[in-house]
């Protein structure tokens, strides 16, 4: 998509680094994402420990649980993320990827921590990275997430 | 989910293509995803109509027709859900 703002000016950067891996912090950082590429912004996501754990090829299509310190109301939730049929927060991630400039990094540091391979993760990853090249890559980053 | 629905074939001016987006029922950020790709598929001159049940869609849609440089030509308000017409200008 090419970028919604002034032509003549180089896209504007944000960071954000996902550690969280429940479902509604993940549609949380999905939506934000979303919103950034819609802006035409160059988004960059460094998915690490739960964040990168919820990134794993297996149970790509279903909701992860929500956090469960809500008593019913985490219950009720899961309940209506699944009946209303919200799109995960992965279709979500993979929209804004498909219509914007988003990439998507493995941390390597949890990457060895959580026994994951490049194989294990979904097809939405980018590459593993170290933090370092996060860094670099989100330097004059409008905005800086962490969720 | 978005249908190409038939241009309306009355007298006068030939009328530009016209692409219906029913986003009710999704929510943020779902119409403005749908708006877009459609926009991307669609020629220049084209208009997308789009119905959104979201409330968040009254401010991000015109936001992001306004940054993209298309036109809104209409915003109808429903009780249920409003009702958006876009032209797309480039």
């Amino acid at each position: 998509m090419r970028s919604v703002g002034d032509s003549s000016s180089p896209s504007p950067k944000m960071a954000l680094l996902l550690a969280s891996g429940t479902a509604e912090r993940l549609l949380t950082a999905s939506t934000l994402v979303s919103g950034a590429a819609a802006l035409g912004y160059e988004v960059t996501i460094f998915a690490s420990y739960w964040g990168l754990d919820a990134l794993r090829t297996s149970g790509s299509e279903v909701h992860p649980p929500v956090e469960p310190g809500h008593g019913e109301a985490s219950q009720r939730l899961e309940q209506t993320l699944r009946d209303r049929k919200v799109p995960t927060w992965r279709t979500i991630l993979r929209t804004a990827k498909a219509l914007g400039n988003v990439k998507v990094f493995a941390c390597s540091q949890s990457m060895e921590v959580l026994g994951l391979r490049r194989a294990d993760l979904d097809p939405l990853v980018d590459e593993v990275l170290g933090i370092t090249s996060f860094v670099d890559r989100t330097r004059g980053a409008e905005a800086t997430y962490f969720v | 989910m978005t249908d190409p629905v038939a241009s309306p074939s009355a007298g006068g001016a030939p009328q530009p293509p016209h692409r219906l987006v029913d986003a009710r029922g999704a929510w943020c950020p779902g119409p403005l995803m749908e708006l877009i790709g459609a926009i991307q598929q669609e020629d220049a001159g084209a208009e997308i109509e789009v119905l959104s049940s979201d409330q968040g869609s009254r401010q991000d849609i015109p936001l992001w027709v306004r940054k993209a440089g298309h036109d809104l030509v209409k915003v109808e308000e429903g009780s249920e859900f409003d009702r958006y017409l876009v032209r797309k200008t480039h």
